[in-house]
Order: structure tokens, then C-alpha cells, then sequence
């Protein structure tokens, strides 16, 4: 398996790769990390160590001081650029205040590069409507971005990082400051979403009960890869080396307690 | 209407020809880019850029009482322009983020205008005094006063400056079209438009050397100091007026220019400068579209509630 670069199985993957900040040390140290095409990969790590780094090697934003990356078979920036790779931010990072229709916005990614000549393509239109119905959303396609409501507003970001029909969904903290309720319609979405465009989905948390219900796999990231298979491998002891001491406050109302039990 | 009398004049007229023709110009040239300043918030980078302009002025009016070549003319207007875009290329540069710690340190954008603003404006005090000196010692022409710098005196404009605010025209706008879908995806959400390939480094400096060309248009009519009002105010009550793309920036090019033209006439009817006339119309007309807002706001709750 490691080295299978870039077999076709493989939508992601990570060899031995280290990336340090000046004057910050190693952030990540040789981290290796598979990803089956149409697996869920939950990668798990307390703030600080490296996920969001990690992310920004798979997304070719970073390049890594020593080891290999391939996305897709190919270099991460590469298959970014071209569309076969879709992300969502953790918060939603775009301003409000900008006269954009909610049609408009998901058509970005796919027509940026159009022709400075005429309209946006219909074929970039197409697609956001295209989008937009995936998420259930073709009602918004005309409203203005900023009359949207947090959960609507959250579909529209979500059709945008699809509107390029990538292969490849990565989400930085997607559940942050949502409620129960919002997270389960979040993770039926994003299930829905896999299901009907065959998408390898990366999801980055620090919340174990985010990542342990939505994931085929885990990986526990501090510094180093802790812990790389099925949720219900997960001990208290992995959680407890990966968070140190802020198993309980991870754990929060003893959900690996059970998947412990559950396991045993 | 002194404005009719004195445009129609057969001597007069003429002479306010080139001064009409170049405040129209830059109105069409600031409108759209106002939006973008407004909803981008580089309100103060302008501000930066339009006074560094003065350290510019300064050059080329030494330039001037030295060699005899006119402030106005392709070799004041160069080095002019050089300043603008200089000053702006040095926000760019030293506003940018630095890579090699992973963007942990990051120069605002407002300190180094602050350099930049108060620099140049130094820098172009010194000149312009010693250029009054040396033009006076060679029997030169004197350069043009502090005041019409500062606030602009359209009205001394002649054909070349209108000349130079047609090209300028033509490369804002074209910019604008040109880069109009990255640019948009870049400005509305950074993130998202870097993860979606969008060269977000190259589209910062495209808006910042658009914003310089325009505000060098700009200076011209409007001053070193009131410059920015023209790449703020139409985009800002424009915004006030709607949520959608395209009547946002088909209602800035008719405040700016609605707003420059009232303003011209308010200069002659009123008798005051066209600078500070121009401004005086674009806030006023902000005003009402929010004064109108309000109202519509307190009568659309007071109608509710009645009902």
C-alpha cells in the first residue's frame, strides 16, 4: 500500500509527509494517510494539531517540506484547480453586502475562467441550477445572497462547492456552531450529496461525534497519525494520547464510552 | 442659469469644453470601481494612492520649472501616474501577506498606507515649494497653486487632459470587463475563490492598479484630497439602491455622473470650486437615498404595527 501513490482505488494520498512553520517546529511529521475513492475519511485531532494544515496540502494551498501527496493520481493543486476538488469552509467566509444572486454565487467557481466575452456561460449556469437542486435549493436560485437564512445560506455554499462536479469533498469543520438538529440535516446532505456524485468526502473535526458518525475510517492527527481505521477501533486511550487532557471535554457526554463498550 | 450663459457663450463656452468632457469621463471611469472600493473597503487604500499622487505632482512640477515641459503634458502626467501606481504597488507589497511563516504575520494594509499617505505628502510640499523657486529664478511658468493640487481644478484642464482621461477609461474599464469574474469571486469570498483556483494574489493587484488609474483620472477633477470621494460615494448609495449586480453598477454610473454634472453646475451657480461641488452633490444624494430608506422603513413598521 504505500507504495501505491497513485493506484486508481486510491482518491487521496498522503506518504510520509512533514511540514513545519518557521519558528513553529513541525506541525505535521511524517503523516501517511490513504483515502478510498467513495470512502468517508473523518480526520480527527484536537485544535492546533495540524488538520488544518493537512488540509491545505490536500488542497495544494501548502507544499510539503518532505514526502508525497497525489489527489486523484495527480499533483493537489492541479486536480484543485481543475475543479475535481470541493471544499467548505468552516465559517462562511464570503461578505454578505455584495448585490449577488444566490445563482450567481454557486456559478463562480465553474465560470471564472470563462470568456471575458458575453455572459456567463450557460453551461456554468446550468450547473448551479444543477447544484442547487442537488441541495434541495432551486426555490433560492433568484433571491439575493443576503436574504438568505444560516441554514439556507449553509445549502448555497454547499451546492457552490459542488458546482463543479468535483470527486473529491473536503470539509474544514463543517458542524461548528450548529445545533444538534442543523448537524443531522448537515450529515444527510453531505450523504446524499456522496451517494449521487460518487464523492470521496474528507471531513476535518475536532468533534469526535461529528467524525465517528459520518466516517467509513478515522485518522487522529497530532503531529503524527495516531490511529487510521474504522471509528469503532477508537479507544480511550488513542483519544486520550491525541487529546491529551482534553479527553472529556472531546468526548462530552461519554459517546466513546460507548463505542467502547459497544467494541468490546 | 450662469451655467447656460457661460456654456453657451461663443467665447467662454469653448474654454470649459475640455473640463466638461474629462469630469464626465471620470465619472463614467470611477462608478463601477466604486462598488467594488466600497464593498472591498478600500476607501483608505484610495485615499493612500490619491495622496500619493501629491508627492507625484511634486515631482513633475519640479520636472516642469526645470525643463520647461508642462505639468499636464505626456511627462507630467507619466510621472504622475508612476506614483500612483508606485504607491499603490508599495500597499500591495507591503500589505501583503508573507508566506513563508504560513500567513502567521500579516502587515495590515493600513499602516502602510499611513507610510505611503503621509510620505508623499511630505515629499510633495517640499517640491512644490522649490519648483515655485526655481520656476520664478528661470522666468518660468509658476506651478499651479497648493489649492487647485489639493482640490482640484478641472476647469484648467485642457484637450491632453481630457486625452488622458479617455485612455484611462478605456483601461479601468477594460480591466474591469476583462477580469470581472475573478475579480467578483475574489472580492466576495477570498477563501473560497483561492480554493476554486482563483490567482487571488494577481486579482489584489489588478483592483489596486485600477484603483491607482482611476484615481489618477480622478485628481484631476476632483484634487489630491477629494479624489477618493468620486471612487467611494457613487458605489456606496448605489449599493443603498439595490441587491442585484447589474442595477448596482448601472445606477453608480448615474450618480457619478448625474452627481458631476449637478456638481458643475452647482460650481457656477453658486460660484464655488468644482472639487468640493461635486462632493457636496454625492453626499447630498447619499443622504436622500438614506433619508427616503428610513422614512419608507418607518411608515413600512408603522403600517405593520397598525395593521
Amino acid at each position: 500500500m504505500p507504495d501505491s501513490d497513485s493506484t486508481p482505488s486510491h482518491a487521496i494520498t498522503v506518504d510520509a509527509v512533514s511540514f513545519g512553520y518557521p519558528g513553529v517546529g513541525d506541525v505535521l511529521d511524517r503523516v501517511s494517510i490513504d483515502v478510498r475513492k467513495g470512502e468517508r475519511l473523518g480526520v480527527l485531532g484536537p485544535n492546533g494539531g495540524g488538520k488544518s494544515t493537512l488540509l491545505k496540502i490536500i488542497m495544494g494551498l501548502l507544499r510539503a517540506k518532505s514526502g508525497s501527496v497525489h489527489v486523484l493520481g495527480m499533483d493537489p493543486a492541479e486536480a484543485r484547480r481543475t475543479g475535481r476538488v470541493g471544499y467548505l469552509a468552516q465559517k462562511v467566509t464570503a461578505d454578505l453586502a455584495f448585490p449577488l444572486s444566490v445563482r450567481q454565487v454557486v456559478a463562480m467557481p465553474a465560470a471564472h475562467r470563462a470568456s471575458p466575452f458575453g455572459p456567463t456561460p450557460k453551461t456554468a449556469l446550468d450547473a448551479a441550477m444543477a447544484a442547487l437542486e442537488l441541495v434541495g435549493a432551486t426555490a433560492l436560485a433568484e433571491r439575493p445572497i443576503a436574504a438568505l437564512s444560516g441554514g439556507q445560506l449553509q445549502r448555497a455554499m454547499i451546492a457552490r462547492a459542488v458546482v463543479t462536479r468535483p470527486e473529491v469533498l473536503l470539509l474544514d469543520e463543517p458542524t461548528v456552531g450548529i445545533d444538534v438538529e442543523g448537524q443531522r440535516r448537515f450529515g444527510e446532505l453531505v450523504e446524499h450529496l456522496r451517494r449521487e456524485l460518487n464523492l470521496t468526502v474528507v471531513t476535518v473535526s475536532h468533534d469526535l461525534r461529528t467524525v465517528a458518525t459520518t466516517s467509513d475510517r478515522v485518522a487522529c492527527l497530532r503531529r503524527t497519525l495516531h490511529y487510521h481505521d474504522a471509528p469503532a477501533g477508537l479507544t480511550p486511550e488513542v483519544l486520550r494520547e491525541v487529546f491529551s487532557h482534553d479527553v472529556e471535554a472531546v468526548f462530552g457526554s461519554g459517546t466513546v464510552d460507548g463505542h467502547g463498550h459497544a467494541h468490546d | 442659469m450662469r451655467t447656460i450663459e457661460y456654456l453657451t457663450d461663443p467665447a467662454l463656452g469653448p474654454l470649459y469644453y475640455p473640463g466638461l468632457v474629462t469630469a464626465v469621463l471620470v465619472a463614467l471611469l470611477c462608478a463601477p470601481l466604486s462598488v467594488l472600493v466600497v464593498l472591498k473597503r478600500l476607501a483608505f487604500v484610495g485615499q493612500g494612492v490619491s495622496h500619493a499622487a501629491f508627492g507625484g505632482v511634486g515631482v513633475a512640477v519640479l520636472v516642469a520649472a526645470t525643463t520647461g515641459a508642462g505639468l499636464f503634458g505626456p511627462v507630467g502626467q507619466a510621472v504622475v501616474g508612476a506614483s500612483c501606481v508606485g504607491s499603490a504597488l508599495m500597499i500591495w507589497w507591503l500589505s501583503h501577506r508573507d508566506r513563508s511563516d504560513g500567513g502567521r504575520t500579516t502587515r495590515h494594509a493600513d499602516t502602510a498606507i499611513g507610510l505611503v499617505l503621509a510620505g508623499s505628502m511630505a515629499l510633495g510640499l517640499v517640491l512644490h515649494r522649490k519648483a515655485g523657486e526655481l520656476a520664478a529664478d528661470a522666468g518660468r511658468q509658476a506651478p499651479p497653486s497648493l489649492e487647485s493640487v489639493l482640490f482640484g481644478s478641472v476647469w484648467e484642464a485642457g484637450w491632453p487632459s481630457a486625452v488622458a482621461a479617455a485612455v484611462l477609461l478605456v483601461a479601468v474599464l477594460g480591466g474591469l470587463v476583462w477580469w470581472r469574474r475573478p475579480l467578483i469571486f475574489w472580492a466576495f469570498d477570498d477563501a473560497a475563490a483561492e480554493a476554486a483556483g482563483v490567482p487571488t494574489g494577481r486579482m489584489r493587484l489588478v483592483l489596486l492598479v485600477l484603483l491607482a488609474l482611476a484615481v489618477l483620472a480622478a485628481v484631476r477633477l476632483a484634487g489630491v484630497v477629494l479624489a477618493t470621494a468620486m471612487l467611494i460615494l457613487p458605489g456606496m448609495t448605489a449599493l443603498e439602491l439595490s441587491r442585484r449586480l447589474w442595477p448596482v453598477v448601472v445606477a453608480g454610473f448615474g450618480l457619478a455622473l448625474a452627481s458631476v454634472l449637478l456638481g458643475l453646475v452647482l460650481s457656477f451657480e453658486a460660484e464655488i470650486a468644482t472639487g468640493p461641488a461635486v462632493v457636496f452633490v454625492q453626499i447630498g444624494m447619499y443622504a436622500v437615498v438614506r433619508g427616503v430608506r428610513a422614512v419608507r422603513g418607518a411608515s413600512g413598521s408603522a403600517a405593520s404595527g397598525a395593521g
